[in-house]
């Protein structure tokens, strides 16, 4: 296996955006270019687009050659997209890398756009219907899961004693981390207070423990070894990956409360990575909602299992803490365009790897992204270091 | 949108039950004779949820359908009140419902229910639901 780094990344600005899907993947694709003017389109053999949506948002499929041809690229080794719901993203900079990796291509891009908000706002719920079991889970109305991580949260506060403050905290802490964040789609910062007597979305979850409808796009590219030195003297090397998926429908869940997917694809990629929990500086976890959040600093081994409130609490997801979790904002600050999300979150950690982040944790050489997709159903990781 | 007249296919929420249309037909059926039911393997024995039309354990066609169910209890639920989709009435009342004598959790819309009235551990029961198109689909309803 071959080493492959991350040599360029960033992130258009998200929100809700007077922007079609072509108009969000060409900001995806300069917002890379943007960040490392010594690439440029004729350098990249492939492309591969991570979009979850498109058929139902915009009803435009075959939608990687119309990427690749936004970016100004011709691929010569490699094009597709790449679809996980959530997990989108991170998935195909997983596959980017290991193509790679495997010697098959030297330089590719992967961009992730998702078009979310739509003119008639019941459109965006009622597609999202169409990430669950069709037949079998979405003729209860179940959709994309607040109604789900609900009950994820009262059984996690059953269990170990959450409080609905300590899940307020992690908006808190993502809305203060937001704010620095010129692309995030809230940049205001929020009190305990204010999540507290926000909007009752799903009984415990108020509007503020839940990310919101976002469209958006990020741009990343990933190099071999040897070209990695030719773009840049700050490559950021992807360590190890990491990915399980345990079950489909509803009734197959294997864990509420603990994810077996996260544990099994974590313990793989520490030890594919040789590190331990502890090492990690710096990480973007799925913050789908607070209580997501709380549950990935325990099962990521970053604190016992049942102390994730106190672990929020206590401010050690902090920047400055143990492990600075989405010193970004999060998805509960940038947003959560599906596609879009895992290659936010790549481009994020390696601005942090590199040490040019809006909100720099200091010295920082570990770093972690983690995706969670459907029905609490997959974990997709990627561990990046910034020495070689 | 669900109750128009006007039927738009890509956008339907709800699966082609028919024989024309879907191997599983026979679950439809059977929910129009008030019995949720799901599949069993002929040759291994294997019992799945969702059913099957090849079984995930030996790749064999030869299923048959058994019951499951119709009561059960709740586990846990919770009510959604914002983001409610088309087609679906507020509140919408989710629920995880452990079915009795198989070892099935489901989560299920209950219904016929007022959200205040309901507890953790209420029995519930199978109600079947006609959708447009003379469809049916199911939740549970308090006992």
């Amino acid at each position: 296996m071959r080493k492959v780094a991350l040599v360029a990344g960033g992130m258009g600005p998200w929100g809700v955006r007077a922007a079609t899907l072509r108009d969000l993947i060409a900001e995806g694709a300069k917002a890379a270019f943007d960040d490392n003017k010594n690439i440029r389109p004729k350098d990249i053999e492939g492309l591969l687009l991570s979009s979850a949506f498109p058929e139902r948002n915009c009803f435009q499929t075959h939608t990687a050659p119309l990427a690749m041809e936004i970016a100004g690229i011709t691929a010569s080794k490699l094009i597709g997209r790449v679809e996980l719901l959530c997990g989108s993203g991170t998935l195909a900079i997983q596959l980017a890398y290991a193509h790679i990796a495997a010697g098959l291509s030297d330089v590719i891009m992967v961009v992730g756009a998702e078009k979310l908000y739509m003119p008639d706002k019941w459109e965006t719920y009622y597609n999202m219907q169409a990430a669950c079991d069709r037949d079998f889970d979405n003729i209860h109305g179940l959709g994309v899961p607040p109604p789900l991580f609900a009950m994820i949260a009262k059984m996690h506060m059953k269990k170990y004693g959450t409080t609905e403050e300590q899940m307020a905290l992690v908006s808190v802490k993502a809305r203060k981390n937001g704010a620095t964040n010129p692309h995030a789609h809230f940049r205001q910062p929020v009190t305990l207070d204010e999540v507290m007597t926000s909007v009752r979305v799903v009984d415990p979850l108020k509007i503020f423990d839940c990310c919101p409808v976002t469209d958006g796009a990020a741009g990343v590219i990933l190099a071999s070894e040897d070209r990695a030195k030719d773009f840049t003297d700050k490559p950021v090397w992807i360590k190890a990956i990491g990915q399980a998926s345990t079950h489909k429908n509803s009734a197959n869940v294997p864990g509420f409360t603990s994810w077996p997917n996260l544990k099994m694809a974590a313990a793989d990629a520490y030890r594919r990575a040789g590190i331990k929990p502890d090492d990690v500086d710096v990480a973007a976890t799925h913050d789908c909602f607070t209580i997501s959040e709380i549950i990935e600093y325990e099962d990521f081994g970053w604190c016992e299992k049942g102390e994730g409130g106190r672990f929020i609490e206590a401010g050690l997801a902090d920047v400055g803490g143990k492990v600075a979790v989405n010193p970004d904002g999060g998805l509960l600050s940038c947003g959560h365009p599906f596609g879009a999300t895992g290659v936010r979150q790549a481009q994020e950690m390696m601005h942090q790897l590199r040490g040019d982040a809006h909100n720099q944790v200091k010295d920082a050489k570990i770093a972690l992204q983690h995706t969670l997709s459907g029905f609490v159903s997959d974990s997709t990781i990627i561990i990046y270091g910034r020495d070689e | 949108m669900m109750g128009n007249e006007r039927y738009i296919a890509t956008m339907d929420l709800f699966p082609q039950e028919d024989r024309d249309h879907n191997k599983l037909y026979r679950f439809y059926e059977n929910l129009r004779d008030n019995k949720l039911t799901t599949t069993k393997c002929r040759e291994c024995g294997t019992v799945k949820w969702p059913p099957r039309s090849v079984c995930p354990e030996c790749m064999s066609e030869n299923l048959e359908w058994i019951e499951i169910g119709p009561t059960g209890k709740i586990e846990i639920f919770t009510v959604e009140e914002v983001g409610v989709p088309e087609g679906f009435e507020k509140p919408l009342i989710h629920a995880l419902v452990a079915l009795d004598g198989y070892p099935l959790t489901i989560f299920s819309r209950i219904v016929d229910a007022a959200p205040d009235k309901l507890t953790e551990g209420m029995r519930v029961g199978l109600k079947i639901i006609e959708i447009p198109r003379d469809r049916v689909t199911f939740a549970f309803k308090p006992l």
